[in-house]
């Protein structure tokens, strides 16, 4: 992005008064054109909200975040930037500090202090708020001994304390480190120190690696959720050849086969089902010759971790449709791969939001490239317990979603049977990122629709008397991993719950039920009152509702105990209460 | 003319309350925004919209627009004779 276009960007300003997005930027040097980049690349991922940057004194970094109170700010992220003369300002071309041989250790000493300084001024702030952090970006000055070709040990005890930083602070949840290797790609490291303008104006980068370095920063705010299904076609993308021609035993994936990105592809996909991706297949091919093929020892993805096949002779369209149904997600969070060019555009033209990409078929940079765009769509900080379960739990769920039916009138009967279990966990702990994510994508079984930005989130269960409930469930088919959340506050006379979402794969276990009857038992409060809006979509919330009151609900609901101990069913799951952690 | 129009967008989005008019008689001494955070802006604008590298030395001079919109022509005529030179 040109400076030009940031300020255009930055000069349609939304009206006072509406939603802000408030960062503060640390960093030690004059932030003038990386601020404004940051401010447009944000507006650019925020468009309805007034992006307001805020930022310290020049020469200070460590201070400007030691003098932010992080209990004072209602920031939406912070954003730190780091340049080795925050580290010691001998490291920097502003100071004139000296270079003599003998000055080196007492760099390296210094660089330690300032470090350890720093990661305890930024670390302050986790759990308050989403922390963005770049790490040195630009050439350490020629102050070592050796020529530019070789590197000096003392410069390479310099970058291990810095990469030891980082990888100190990335461990904290909540914070986030702007990739060097992408960095590298984008900007070259020649073209990124501007001499000119850090001397004359104390700002260090050339105005392409401050856009740059901004677009990524900001990219690291937004966060922006992973996308969660995979669908392959296999002839000619899982495998090389044709099965129904080759047979079993003539499809190949191997190096001397000339199939080697298939195999890449392959074990590709199963880091991706290790870390929670739903990897399924649309293939028009035999059924039976497809579970063989899969059964080969030598795949290197699991015929386990596929789920559900759609292998026939129709359209894939409609496989995909199907497949969606199965794992209950919309098309904008999964991506279709398939060799065949006519198949894709068939697909995208039944799900324009879907991702639809043409396998490279012996186009090994392109197939690079595809990896690498796979891996930042799927991209996450952490596995969460849900992503190790979620296939089983979607398995689980298809199974027994006809035995479910099937017991329409004996659902008494079922349920009891079921041998169903619900671990509650009461507290407010902000770095429950499946929470959120349930809050923000569950549409029919939610209270309101209301979403929340990471610091919204933050921010809401800081304040006084707020709590935050999450419900997990197995029962003898399964987990289901973390199915609902609930938040709330308890003001002493009131108990108030501004927001609730459970997962659809957990309707018709009456969990709803027994997450009342557990806010009841727990807070001992005569009624509750649920900030209730009705939406497009969250129909099976409002006929919970209706059930309890008999009607259907106001804009504000409020639910007794004894209305509910009168009309709730019998409930048959074993509860388990995990520690309360300040609620 | 198109030196002009491109100079005219560069200031305007350093100073969006000026108009064309107001720009083409800009100068440090009429535009109570044209303060030293303003001008760095609005140099590195200019040198990234012309691809120049203005000289240190000339910076407090490029004081005002018009004499900006000089400096520019001298520069890029320059740059159009060094050019054509084998």
């Amino acid at each position: 992005m040109k400076l030009l276009t940031a300020l255009d960007v930055l000069k349609q300003r939304l009206p006072e008064g509406g939603p802000v997005r408030e960062v503060f930027l640390a960093c030690g040097f004059t932030p003038i054109h990386l601020q404004t980049f940051l401010a447009a690349h944000l507006q650019l991922y925020f468009p309805t909200e007034r992006i307001e940057i805020t930022t310290g004194v020049y020469g200070d970094l460590v201070g400007n975040l030691e003098r932010l109170q992080p209990a004072a700010t209602r920031l939406s992220a912070l954003c730190v930037v780091i340049e080795w003369s925050d580290l010691d300002p001998r490291l920097g071309i502003r100071n004139l500090g000296g270079w003599d041989v003998s000055d080196i250790p007492d760099v390296l000493e210094s660089l330690h202090q300032h470090s350890q300084r720093l990661c305890q001024a930024i670390e302050r702030f986790c759990g308050t708020v989403p922390i963005s952090i770049s790490m040195p970006t630009l050439p350490i000055p020629p102050l070592f001994i050796s020529p530019l070709h070789q590197q000096h040990h003392h410069e390479l005890q310099l970058r291990e304390a810095v990469a030891s930083m980082a990888a100190s602070l990335s461990r904290n949840q909540g914070i986030r480190i702007v990739s060097s290797q992408r960095l590298d790609e984008l900007s070259p490291a020649l073209q990124r120190f501007d001499v000119k303008a850090e001397i004359l104006s104390g700002f260090p980068y050339s105005l392409d690696h401050a856009s740059t370095l901004a677009e990524l920063l900001a990219a690291t705010i937004r966060n922006a959720p992973p996308r969660k299904g995979l669908i392959t076609d296999l002839d000619g993308t899982l495998w090389s050849g044709i099965l129904g021609e080759a047979g079993v035993d003539g499809i190949c994936w191997e190096m001397d086969g000339r199939a080697h990105i298939h195999g890449l592809y392959q074990q590709f996909l199963a880091s991706l089902a290790s870390a929670g991706v739903l990897i399924a297949v649309a293939s028009r091919n035999d059924e039976a010759l497809v579970e063989q093929a899969l059964s080969r020892k030598d795949m290197l993805l699991k015929r386990d971790s596929l789920f559900p096949l759609e292998v026939h002779w129709g359209l894939k369209s409609e496989s995909v449709r199907r497949i969606l149904r199965t794992w209950n997600i919309g098309p904008d969070a999964v991506v279709f791969v398939d060799d065949s060019p006519m198949e894709v555009a068939e697909v995208h033209e039944a799900f324009p939001e879907m991702d639809c990409i043409v396998f490279p078929n012996n186009n090994y940079q392109a197939f690079w490239d595809l990896m690498r765009r796979l891996r930042n769509s799927f991209g996450k900080s952490t596995v969460s317990i849900e992503d190790s379960i979620r296939l089983q739990s979607i398995r689980t769920v298809a199974a027994i979603g006809q035995s479910l039916q099937d017991a329409e009138g004996r659902a008494d009967e079922f349920l009891k049977n079921a041998e169903a279990s619900i671990v509650f966990s009461l507290g407010r702990d902000v770095h429950d990122s499946r929470a959120l994510e349930l809050i923000n994508k569950t549409n029919q079984f939610n209270l309101n629709g209301k979403r929340f930005s990471e610091s919204d989130w933050i921010g809401y269960l800081n304040e006084p008397g707020a709590f935050l409930l999450t419900a997990n469930y197995e029962d003898k088919y399964g987990p289901l991993g973390k199915v609902s959340v609930l938040i709330g506050r308890d003001n002493g006379s009131l108990l108030t719950v501004d927001g609730w979402a459970m997962s659809c794969r957990a309707f018709s276990r009456r969990i709803e039920y027994q997450i009342l009857r557990y806010l009841f038992d727990v807070f001992r409060f005569e009624e509750i009152i649920f900030e209730y809006r009705k939406t497009d979509r969250n129909g099976p919330l409002q006929g919970f509702f209706a059930r309890l009151l008999q009607r259907p609900p106001d804009s504000v609901v409020r639910i007794s105990n004894r209305c509910f101990s009168q009309r709730a069913p019998s409930l048959y799951h074993r509860v388990e209460d995990t520690l309360r952690h300040g609620a | 003319m198109e030196l002009d129009s491109r100079l005219v967008r560069c200031f305007a989005s350093v100073f969006p309350d000026l108009t064309t008019e107001q720009i083409k008689q800009a100068s440090g001494k009429t535009v109570p925004t044209w303060d030293s955070l303003a001008a760095v802006t609005l140099i590195a604008v200019v040198e990234q919209e012309f691809g120049i590298d203005v000289n240190p030395l000339d910076l407090g001079d490029l004081n005002s627009y018009s004499a900006m919109k000089d400096y520019l022509r001298h520069r890029l005529n320059g740059r159009m004779s060094e050019r054509s030179n084998p």
